[in-house]
């Protein structure tokens, strides 16, 4: 009984040193102070520089917390209990934001740094005028292959992961709307196909695929990407200009027949306690220096215009990632297709994916 | 003792050890990694160590969560043992097997449900998420276990060591303190060391009760996931398998010492 007593003692004691360390640490990072600002981010999708910048700038404290899944993130801001101020949702999340009044919306005069984002990126269908998100990062949807391994196929077409020499060799992302979105664009149709004819035409044409597709993956086919196990891919093109860093060999290619355009945006969810200084971070962040710095660290595409001054030529150049309008034209983003029109497009996906 | 191993069952142990512990060695290996990434081996370094040292915010993590998991088993485990101790003081089985039922539901309900629940109790209750909540819901899903691990110590104590107490004239008190406590008492320890390894790594029920700047680190290691995790995590892998192995260590001298006391040879 003594030896557990004193045991117990000795637990509380090193937690009540680890807990004084703690707010020690926290105190050094200057967390403790009065005007603070919660960010809700991607994991590693900013440069901590860029955070201690603005916190020198502005006085403005930063803490800085992550999720995973647009869903996820949704569910935390949805039930309350924390006091986001800025967080970076995905597109068609924002609309489902919009609609279940999870926003505040964003005031324009407080944000100069507005104009510096490139005019094909702003009011889109998501969010008419922009008010309530500000573009973040923005990217593709394509193919990535590996050019040691795949010869005379150069991927303009997504026609060509139909090719027979392919057998096995493909990683599909597992996403619904991703990849009836590349059923349907291979046919020729809008990614926002809602007719039922289209979709199971999508769903065949996907169905004859399956002897080249290897497997459905998440964030995992990125090192199989990288490592030389898998030689094409398709995934996003974020993720393929980091797995393009590491490995030479690899290329990528959004096809002629269009694909996805995809957002990760800034806004101000409703449980926001910091306005004033979420209106200031999100200006901040739009800085073209500061944009061009983040940039280089996350390796997304950036939106803004401006901050491609500021970074190296040969990023800025790279047409992969920063493709000419010509083809941005042609590629669509992700609407609302409804509740009904989804559970379609999963069903469909899943039938698919057990085939 | 190795005589009794049958060749084949010593095969099947060295496969399930190398199954189990071949994972964990190649992430430490590569966590000397030079290259960044954990398919190519380039040169020897420590960077990823320099780099984890300097990384405040992680570091705040790892202490929120060692002190989760230090706290939540301490009070789980005083919890779950005074409740071991009513469950298997009461007279009635009826009431005892539905006692026990509940406790057994509550480890077998997923942890997202639980998540999810606790989410919605804390919403509702107006609990702003951060430290409390997570202790507060660690220490709830540790006390089950904690109950688990004590009652069949209990069940396995004679009877007859209590009615001995009570006639040499121990009162109620000292019958708890003098008596059951110190024959549970492995079974608290085993109780203690469930509820901090669940705290340790539980990553669904934290998820949803996490938030306001206070995260611990299995939320954080699968935020990362879009982005890929950097090497120093693995050097983090390594450092905590390291002082794991030390306190297994250390627990296993202080128990044979334990054994070969005259006292407790007395007590068994």
């Amino acid at each position: 009984m003594k030896q557990l007593i004193r045991l117990a003692v000795v637990i509380v004691a090193v937690s009540a040193i680890l807990l004084v360390t703690i707010s020690r640490l926290n105190a050094s990072q200057g967390y403790s102070g009065g005007n603070t600002l919660t960010v809700y981010n991607w994991g590693d999708y900013i440069d901590p520089e860029v955070i201690d910048d603005f916190e020198k700038e502005t006085g403005i404290t930063v803490v800085y917390e992550t999720f995973d899944s647009n869903e996820a993130m949704m569910t935390k801001i949805q039930q309350g209990g924390t006091s986001y101020d800025v967080a970076v949702p995905s597109e068609y999340t924002i609309e489902k934001m919009k609609e279940e009044d999870l926003l505040l919306p964003i005031d324009h005069s407080k944000i100069p740094n507005l104009k510096n984002i490139d005019p094909r990126f702003m009011d889109l269908t998501f969010d008419p005028g922009n008010e309530y998100s500000v573009p973040y990062f923005w990217g593709t949807v394509g193919i990535v292959y590996n050019t040691k391994q795949i010869e005379g196929i150069d991927f303009n077409s997504w026609e060509d992961l139909w090719d027979p020499a392919l057998k096995n060799k493909i990683v599909l992302i597992d996403g619904a709307r991703e990849i009836m979105g590349m059923g349907l664009n291979s046919l020729h149709y809008s990614l926002n196909d809602t007719d039922p004819e289209h979709l199971q035409e999508a769903y065949d044409k996907l169905v004859s695929l399956k002897p080249n597709v290897r497997a459905l993956l998440g964030d995992e086919n990125k090192l199989l990407m990288a490592s030389g196990e898998v030689s094409i891919g398709i995934t996003w093109s974020g993720d393929a200009s980091e797995i393009m860093a590491e490995n030479e060999d690899l290329d990528y290619v959004v096809p002629e027949e269009g694909s996805n355009l995809w957002f990760d945006n800034m806004v101000i969810p409703k449980t926001a306690k910091n306005i004033d200084a979420a209106h200031e971070f999100i200006n901040f962040m739009l800085d073209p220096k500061i944009a061009a710095q983040n940039t280089e660290y996350v390796s997304y595409s950036t939106p803004n215009k401006e901050a491609l001054q500021y970074m190296p030529e040969e990023m800025v150049n790279d047409e992969r990632f920063y493709p000419p309008t010509e083809l941005t034209d042609r590629l669509e983003v992700y609407e609302n297709l409804g509740k009904e029109n989804l559970a379609k497009y999963n069903e469909l996906f899943l039938k698919f994916k057990m085939e | 003792m190795d005589k009794r191993i049958s060749p084949l069952s010593r095969i099947f142990l060295i496969i399930m050890f190398a199954l189990l512990y071949l994972p964990i060695f190649y992430l430490i290996f590569y966590s000397f990694n030079s290259g960044g990434n954990m398919y190519d081996f380039e040169n020897f370094t420590f960077d990823w160590y320099k780099e984890l040292f300097q990384d405040t915010r992680l570091l705040i993590i790892v202490l929120n969560t060692i002190v989760i998991a230090l706290l939540s088993a301490l009070i789980s485990t005083i919890i779950g043992v005074l409740g071991a101790i009513m469950i298997y003081k009461i007279r009635s089985s009826r009431t005892k097997y539905t006692l026990l039922s509940l406790n057994n539901i509550l480890i077998v309900s997923p942890d997202v449900i639980i998540g999810a629940s606790f989410l919605i109790l804390f919403t509702i209750a107006g609990i702003q998420l951060g430290f409390y909540s997570v202790l507060l819901s660690h220490i709830a899903f540790s006390i089950p276990i904690v109950v688990l691990m004590v009652l069949p110590k209990l069940s396995e104590m004679s009877p007859s060591l209590l009615d001995a107490a009570r006639d040499l004239g121990a009162s109620r008190w000292e019958v708890i303190t003098k008596v059951v406590i110190p024959y549970i008492t492995p079974g608290i320890f085993a109780g203690f060391f469930m509820a901090l390894t669940y705290s340790l790594d539980d990553f669904a029920v934290t998820f949803f009760v996490t938030g306001n700047g206070f995260t611990t680190l299995s939320v954080e290691i699968y935020s990362l996931a879009r982005q890929g995790i950097s090497l120093s995590i693995n050097a983090l892998s390594a450092i905590i398998f390291l002082v794991t192995m030390l306190i297994v260590v250390i627990y296993y001298f202080i128990t044979r010492r334990g054994k070969r006391s005259p006292d407790l040879e007395v007590l068994k």
